[in-house]
């Protein structure tokens, strides 16, 4: 079990870090596919078998898709990439590092934790998650269908034309 | 609940005035529905229901800010009922995103828990993402919407990280057991909690847009559609600073240490960066964009001094300075008319041409400045005076001094309404549901600041 983790974190700090450095937009979204798939690997080995569906389905299938029709439609590729300067290159890292820094030194406090926490197996079924949704998280649940709804009016909106022989 | 209930039933039923054809009733049935969730809300008065295994608490603090909701959005239905009707296209989505984001604030102002914090947040700022760009033709628009959502998202990323870190720590999302939990279990929290408090702090001040989050307020509110910059200075700010107080005064009291010192930087930033900024502005929109940055430097300081007993003074300021906002706008909207941006110049000889304008948008900059008797005034009165009775005394000083600077460049606009030529000498004309909201917002105004104590006993 724990070869699998390393080999699955291997993977995933591999393909991130190549996302970051590839030139081309479209390898670097290959590439984040890779770590997407390899993030969902570690939801199998948490017992999390809901979230390792929708994180294939949401983020590998969903957005990556619209991410290379958006590469498509922009047309980008090496020549067009926009030159940063020194300078933010610099910022970028110091910016980054420092928010490393923060998470491994939050991190280190979880040490005192048990380190067996998953004492369920059953613990991210999707019996289990239904069961959750649907009682305890009712509310929520429902109150999402506001938010979508909210968006899909807010995306007609936007999206529709406005020039006056164009209505229907 | 029902209150919630009446108000997200409105939304369907401004969808569906599109095609059931009764858009010229629409601004009319949803002010009737408002004040009727508004009366919905009188009778659960002292109660605290909780509903839905806890999810939403309606507890007297949420019942008077989601009263106050329903008002200002009154208040705000009525001031706009010219811009729906100037609105060809889309009328009915407008109306309907605007209720959206209500409910939105509704849910941050009477959350129990954080995933209906989460959701309320994001119900709100997806429906304003879309209302900040609603004028397709107008290139500031559409930067205002682009800002807001690049820096929105970037701040709910850092919200749902800080909620994640608090179930982590504390293995709810209730925050009466969060606070339940702090307590109980002080000396053994995970180092990981405070990261997530922090985060938290971050995610929050961004939507209340404190100082040094509040980058993207200037540049959304001066593009936004001048109507849109209205209901986001007013009804907006009372729901972010709802959550904010929610999540501090009840979830976080017993981890006051933590966050007390950076909360204090960050009020003296809010304090004193955007009235010094706005003193450079010209533009009439971006002034009073930065002066409601300001405004939320003094309820911060309310809230810094004392967490847990500041809920009635902050309740008053924000119904004091969503007023005179509300005012302040509407006299903005109807002086802009089809103008893009609108400078001081615009106000110049405003009180020729119009006087009753003039002397509703005086009052409301009057009592934005905080000079009694305007409730304005005894807003900030209340707020140095619980600061000062806490030992607050520097930051009191120094929010004296912020003030001092905000009456300059309030009366920058006053100066020009009476004492410059006007640049067009015809009379300002106007329609009678607008002078007749003048007469109401002058009249509240004055009753606000006559009997400050009956809105300040509300949740005290």
């Amino acid at each position: 079990m724990l070869n699998v983790f390393y080999f699955l974190s291997f993977l995933a700090v591999l393909s991130a870090i190549m996302v970051v450095v590839s030139k081309s937009p479209v390898h670097s979204v290959l590439y984040l596919i890779i770590t997407f798939f390899t993030i969902a690997g570690h939801y199998v080995l948490l017992n999390a078998e809901f979230l390792f569906i929708v994180h294939i389905i949401v983020y590998a299938g969903a957005i990556m898709v619209l991410f290379l029709y958006v590469i498509m439609m922009l047309n980008l590729n090496t020549e067009t990439e926009a030159h940063k300067s020194t300078m933010l290159k610099f910022a970028a890292t110091i910016c980054a590092g420092l928010l490393l820094v923060v998470l491994v030194g939050s991190l280190k406090g979880t040490e005192a934790l048990p380190v067996n926490a998953v004492a369920d197996e059953d613990l991210g079924s999707v019996q289990r998650l239904g069961k959750v949704m649907f009682d305890k998280f009712l509310l929520p649940f429902e109150i999402s269908s506001v938010l979508l709804l909210a968006a899909m009016v807010g995306a007609v909106m936007l999206g529709k034309s406005e020039k006056a022989n164009d209505i229907l | 609940m029902n209150a919630l209930l009446v108000i997200c039933g409105l939304s369907i039923v401004s969808l569906l005035a599109e095609i059931a054809n009764f858009k010229k009733w629409l601004t009319a049935i949803v002010i009737l529905g408002l004040a009727a969730a508004a009366a919905l809300l009188v009778q659960d008065w002292n109660t605290s229901v909780s509903y839905f295994s806890d999810m939403l608490v309606f507890d007297n603090f949420a019942l008077a800010f989601t009263g106050l909701l329903a008002f200002i959005s009154i208040l705000w239905f009525w001031m706009a009922s010219d811009y729906f009707q100037a609105q060809p296209h889309h009328r009915t989505d407008r109306t309907s995103l605007i209720i959206f984001s209500i409910v939105g604030a509704v849910l941050m102002a009477s959350y129990n828990n954080m995933a209906m914090l989460f959701l309320g947040i994001e119900i709100l700022s997806l429906s304003l993402y879309v209302l900040a760009g609603s004028n397709k033709d107008s290139l500031f628009s559409i930067e205002a919407a682009f800002k807001y959502f690049l820096m929105g998202s970037f701040a709910t990323g850092f919200l749902l990280m800080g909620i994640a870190l608090l179930y982590g720590a504390t293995g709810s999302f209730d925050i009466r057991e969060i606070a339940a939990f702090t307590t109980s279990h002080a000396d053994t929290l995970p180092s990981f909690f405070y990261a997530g408090v922090l985060m938290l702090l971050v995610g929050l001040a961004f939507k209340i847009s404190a100082v040094p989050f509040h980058f993207w307020a200037p540049d959304v509110y001066g593009g936004a559609p001048t109507t849109v910059t209205a209901f986001m200075s007013t009804v907006v700010k009372i729901g972010a600073l709802a959550a904010f107080y929610r999540m501090f005064a009840i979830g976080l009291p017993s981890t006051h240490s933590t966050w007390s010192t950076i909360l204090m930087v960050i009020t003296v930033l809010t304090l004193v960066l955007p009235n010094i900024t706005a003193v450079y502005q010209s533009h009439v929109k971006r002034i009073l964009a930065y002066s409601s940055v300001g405004h939320v430097g003094y309820i911060l300081l309310a809230f810094t001094a004392d967490p847990t007993g500041a809920s009635g003074v902050v309740y008053y300021y924000l119904a004091s300075y969503a007023v005179a906002s509300i005012a302040a706008f509407s006299v903005l909207h109807l002086v802009e008319g089809n103008s893009e941006s609108i400078t001081i110049e615009y106000f110049n000889g405003l009180f020729k041409r119009n006087p009753l304008l003039a002397v509703g948008l005086t009052i409301a900059l009057l009592s934005l400045a905080g000079i009694p008797p305007f409730p304005g005034f005894f807003g900030k009165y209340m707020v140095f005076a619980l600061a000062i009775a806490q030992g607050y005394t520097p930051l009191v000083i120094v929010a004296v001094v912020t003030s001092l600077i905000g009456v300059y460049y309030y009366f920058r606009i006053i100066i020009a309404m009476y004492f410059q030529e006007p640049q067009q000498a015809t009379p300002l004309p106007v329609s009678g549901a607008q002078r007749a909201l003048a007469f109401v917002l002058i009249i509240l105004s004055f009753a606000l600041g006559i009997f400050p104590d009956a809105v300040l006993s509300l949740i005290q």
